[in-house]
């Protein structure tokens, strides 16, 4: 590494800037396809983004990376000098796409802990083949701030000759500067900028310290030049041993006898100088005047809000601290409840006691309540990523697709995030694949020939629902409930099911084959990865849809995953925790409504329903005296299709829990199943969470 | 600042160095290296979780953190006896795996110098595999385990059965 | 020791910038994500160094710089700049800068320009 970075936190800072600069490019280049133009504003961003990044990439050794931003900081650069640039939108989007795409896979890689980053010539020639196509069909297009900069070119040489004056001494110099300090060219000015207080007829080799390979030539030969002065030879080396990066310098002072001459000489050097600072400062002053109009463009720009890199009123904080945050106060919780509900209380008058602790649980709650706040995040992001996706989805399948977002400031726990992204891509790619006909069905069915898929989130009570709706051809049942036949996945006779219950179909695994795999939404895996990506986060996802006029995903999910309403269940001497959420219903079991197949399976009949019973004691293996159903209790169980009826010894009650893992050493040695973690409970004890979803195997 | 961090470190090593932890099984006694060893606590109320090995008691909530329990006397085949107010949880930590191992009595901490001790006989079947040696104090022996192995020893468990029963 | 005022628009750069300083024993004062804020906070906290980014939002370092030295003829500003910025560096330098560094630079290099101040 280039400088001697100690510990993680530079390149963690280096992989979340970075990233959040690409979302921040990718997002103002959606906004302008509206236009299909960039604004000055646009092209300006996009140079400082990949300007920031290619000195990033470079500081942390990622060169690849940092000669990609490099060529594309090129390129638009040129684009912002250069006003009347005609350039093919569409191809430059894609092209800036790729880049940030590469720079994004490479980031992904370097999380994962790749130490280098992967070539990138072929991108690179890219931007370069780019640069070079519009720059040739822009040729002989001259640049507005011509006439300021040759004003400015002249200011410079009245310096000059105002010290031209009578001078005393000659001095001939050669500086060579260290290695690495790069720019050797500029420094080499800056020596002359500051030589030129105390000297004049100042002539130099090389030249012209703006060509491109002046720097090259300083580096081999060192900088040489020649000037006359009215300060000693002490004075002179003392000023010039000052140069920053000097790591010899060699000074003598020359007779003036060879003066005449090379005045005259310095004369002509100064000429050639003076053009070539002309030709040279058009560029600067191009600059400059493009910078009076960013100027105003850029209060605009101000306007729009980029909170995260501009606000000091906000910090980031590492999503680990947050995490511990949330599991300290998970056990303040509990704790909460040890101190209010400690059995040692029982039976005690104690009023004051009620009072304070009344007062710690409401102070608790709305603790609580602040901590989930910070976690939660809005889905904006998630829902921009999509836009991406459309986009280029579109092109390749030539449909012409709107995408409307609604509710995208909905926000849901950062952790739950994560969890949505993959089954919400999988969605969107499926509607526009195979949800969306082509142009030409569409217009033969008398529809708009562009198609619309609307992303939409919203708050229903303590859960969020996501819903991915498209217009177009909507679901077929008869061809659906064929290929669950062929597939045999059909457990149920067809005239029981409910159009629902027929779209579900797809969501089982092993729907999706081969036959509908594409490009992508297929990706070799069916409709069953969204299901259960969103059930591992405690969500379920349902089907709408009408055979021609479009479909609808709608992904419920839980609004945070940590703390869940529980309601505590004990067998024998074991308590498990069974999330509300799941609870359709408990009852005393009545043995009528009780029926046992030859096969000895139990099944429980609740208003015509059939339901199969799970002895909670049996599929865990506890002992218990309960095991009469007269003496225990039913709890009526729901996830998705699948409904259980769970046989436990009593009902402790509700509270709420702070969901744990399981140790990993036993998660390692064992799959157990139907468990979804462990909490806490109020006197120390540990109640296992019962996992739903799981249950049905243990059957 | 990096230098004086492991300075420390190393010297921390350094004071742990061939310090062992004696527990007794019945008669035999055990040791494991300070180093691994966490705490030592008393007994606690077990959560059982299904479908474990039957060496494994459950979980435990060590003061928020949840913990799975180990019985070695199971782990080693050894008959079960009742626990007491002198049965002992220590708590372990291997390879960044924190588990608690019940052992009937938790003796002392003893140095064994390295030269003191030898690896296990080769042929000896009963428990060895958890042996990494056995340390010589005056004229007694400590049976030193290998906490890696009692963690992970699982497959090797179900193959050497599988020789057995072939001789 | 020496009060340094970093500015840079990527916190990245602030930050790999401040480690090093501090190593070396520089005292950061303060950081400036614009050129504007990097005004007002030489004007406030009087620094005796800077290091200036020169591509940043709402202010460039150019421009900033022009500022800070039309306010304080003595400040020592050194520039931030990358490869291919030739012409910014040059135009700094005519503006006031005391000198320049390149990104990507090692940790050498910084030193060895800001110990020049020290």
């Amino acid at each position: 590494m280039s400088m001697n970075y100690s510990g993680d936190s530079l390149l963690g800072m280096f992989l979340f800037e970075t990233t959040q600069l690409l979302e921040q490019l990718e997002e103002s280049i959606l906004n302008t396809e509206h236009t299909s133009s960039f604004t000055q504003e646009d092209i300006n961003e996009i140079f400082r983004i990949m300007h920031t990044i290619k000195g990033s990439a470079a500081m942390m050794q990622y060169h690849n990376v940092s000669k990609l931003a490099h060529a594309l900081e090129d390129l638009f650069d040129y684009l912002r000098s250069e006003e009347n640039v005609e350039i093919d939108y569409s191809a430059l989007t894609d092209l800036v796409f790729a880049n940030v795409d590469f720079i994004n896979e490479q980031i992904g890689k370097i999380e994962e802990g790749a130490t280098e980053d992967d070539d990138a010539t072929e991108l690179i020639n890219a931007n370069r083949d780019f640069l070079a196509k519009i720059k040739n069909e822009d040729k002989g297009q001259s640049s507005s701030g011509e006439a300021n900069a040759s004003g400015n070119g002249k200011a410079g040489d009245g310096l000059q000759a105002e010290k031209n004056a009578n001078f005393k001494y000659s001095y001939k110099a050669t500086i060579y500067f260290s290695e690495g300090c790069e720019m050797e060219n500029i420094r080499a000015f800056g020596i002359i900028n500051n030589l030129e207080e105390v000297a004049g007829d100042i002539k130099h080799i090389p030249e012209d310290l703006m060509a491109s390979e002046a720097a090259e030539e300083i580096k081999s030969s060192g900088f040489r030049f020649v000037f006359n002065s009215n300060c000693t030879y002490v004075d002179i080396h003392q000023l010039l041993m000052q140069t920053i990066f000097l790591k010899e310098l060699e000074l003598e002072q020359v007779d003036t006898s060879g003066e005449a001459k090379s005045d005259s000489k310095t004369l002509e050097a100064n000429q050639s100088q003076a053009s070539n600072v002309e030709k040279n400062q058009e560029a600067t002053m191009a600059s400059d005047v493009k910078k009076g109009q960013e100027d105003t463009t850029r209060q605009k720009q101000a306007q729009r809000q980029r909170p995260n890199l501009t606000h000091q009123s906000i910090i980031s904080v590492p999503v680990e601290k947050l995490d511990k945050l949330m599991d300290l106060m998970g056990e303040f919780v509990i704790s909460e409840a040890m101190v209010t509900q400690n059995p040692d209380l029982v039976g005690l008058e104690l009023p004051n006691f009620e009072k304070s602790a009344l007062q710690l649980k409401k102070i608790t709650k709305e603790l609580q309540e602040v901590v989930m706040s910070i976690r939660m995040v809005p889905l904006s992001a998630t829902f921009n990523k999509m836009k991406r996706i459309v986009r280029d989805m579109g092109k390749k399948l030539d449909k012409e697709v709107t995408l409307t977002i609604l509710g995208e400031e909905t926000e849901v726990d950062k952790n739950i995030i994560e969890h949505i992204s993959d089954p919400l891509m999988h969605l969107v790619r499926n509607a526009l694949d195979h949800g969306l006909e082509t142009k030409e069905d569409r217009i033969k069915a008398g529809k708009p020939a562009v198609g619309n898929i609307k992303l939409e989130a919203k708050n229903v009570g303590s859960d969020v629902l996501i819903i991915v709706q498209d217009d177009g051809k909507g679901i077929n049942k008869d061809s659906i409930i064929r290929k669950a036949k062929e597939k045999g996945l059909l457990k149920r006779p067809v005239e029981s099911m409910s159009d629902k219950d027929i779209f579900n179909l797809i969501l089982l695994p092993g729907f999706s084959t081969n036959e509908n795999v594409t490009e992508y939404s297929g990706r070799g895996v069916g409709m069953d990865v969204v299901t259960k990506g969103i059930e591992a986060i405690g969500g379920s996802v349902s089907i709408d849809s009408i055979e021609h006029v479009g479909t609808a995903f709608t992904m419920k999910i839980p609004l945070t995953l940590a703390i869940v309403d529980g309601m505590n269940v004990s067998v024998g001497e074991s308590i498990y925790t069974i999330p509300t959420m799941n609870i359709k219903e408990f009852f005393k079991p009545v043995l009528e409504d009780i029926i046992i197949d030859p096969d000895k399976n139990e099944m429980v009949i609740v208003r015509g329903e059939c339901y199969p019973i799970l002895r909670l004691h049996n599929a865990f293996k506890v002992d218990t005296d309960v095991t009469d159903f007269e003496d225990g209790i039913f709890i009526i169980v729901k996830h998705d299709q699948h409904t259980i009826c769970l046989f436990v010894d009593r009902l402790i009650g509700q509270q709420q829990i702070v969901v744990k893992a399981l140790p990993e050493y036993i998660l390692r040695s064992k799959r157990v199943k139907g468990l979804a973690g462990c909490t806490l409970l109020g006197d120390g004890s540990i109640s296992l969470i019962i996992d739903v979803s799981g249950l049905n195997d243990l059957l | 600042m990096n230098n004086i961090v492991q300075d420390d470190f190393y010297l921390e090593e350094d004071t742990q160095k061939d310090k062992y932890l004696i527990f007794n099984l019945g008669n035999e006694f055990y040791g494991i290296e300070i180093k691994n060893v966490i705490e030592i606590i008393g007994m606690q109320p077990i959560t059982p979780v299904p479908e474990l090995p039957e060496y494994i008691n459950g979980i435990i909530n060590l003061r928020g953190k949840i913990i799975p329990v180990m019985d070695v006397r199971t782990r080693f085949k050894m008959p079960k006896i009742e626990y007491d107010d002198r049965t002992c949880i220590i708590v372990v930590d291997v390879d960044d795996i924190s588990i608690g191992l019940i052992v009937d009595i938790v003796a002392e901490v003893i140095t064994i110098e390295e030269e003191n001790i030898v690896l296990p006989p080769e042929n000896t079947r009963k428990y060895n595999r958890y042996i990494k040696g056995i340390g010589k104090l005056n004229n007694e022996v400590r049976l030193l385990l290998d906490c890696h192995k009692l963690l992970t020893e699982d497959e090797l468990e179900s193959l050497e059965s599988v020789e057995e029963a072939l001789e | 020791m020496k009060n340094v005022l970093i500015v840079d628009d990527a916190a990245f750069m602030r930050m790999s910038i401040k480690m090093t300083l501090q190593k070396h024993g520089f005292n950061v004062v303060g950081e400036a994500d614009n050129g504007k804020v990097a005004v007002e906070k030489y004007l406030e906290l009087r620094p005796d160094l800077v290091t200036m980014d020169i591509t940043m939002p709402e202010m460039t370092g150019i421009e900033a710089l022009k500022e800070i030295v039309k306010n304080d003829p003595q400040a020592n500003v050194i520039m931030v700049s990358a490869m291919g910025q030739e012409m910014l560096v040059k135009e700094a330098i005519i503006s006031g800068a005391k000198s320049f560094v390149v990104k990507p630079f090692t940790e050498d290099t910084l030193i060895k320009v800001l110990d020049k101040f020290k």
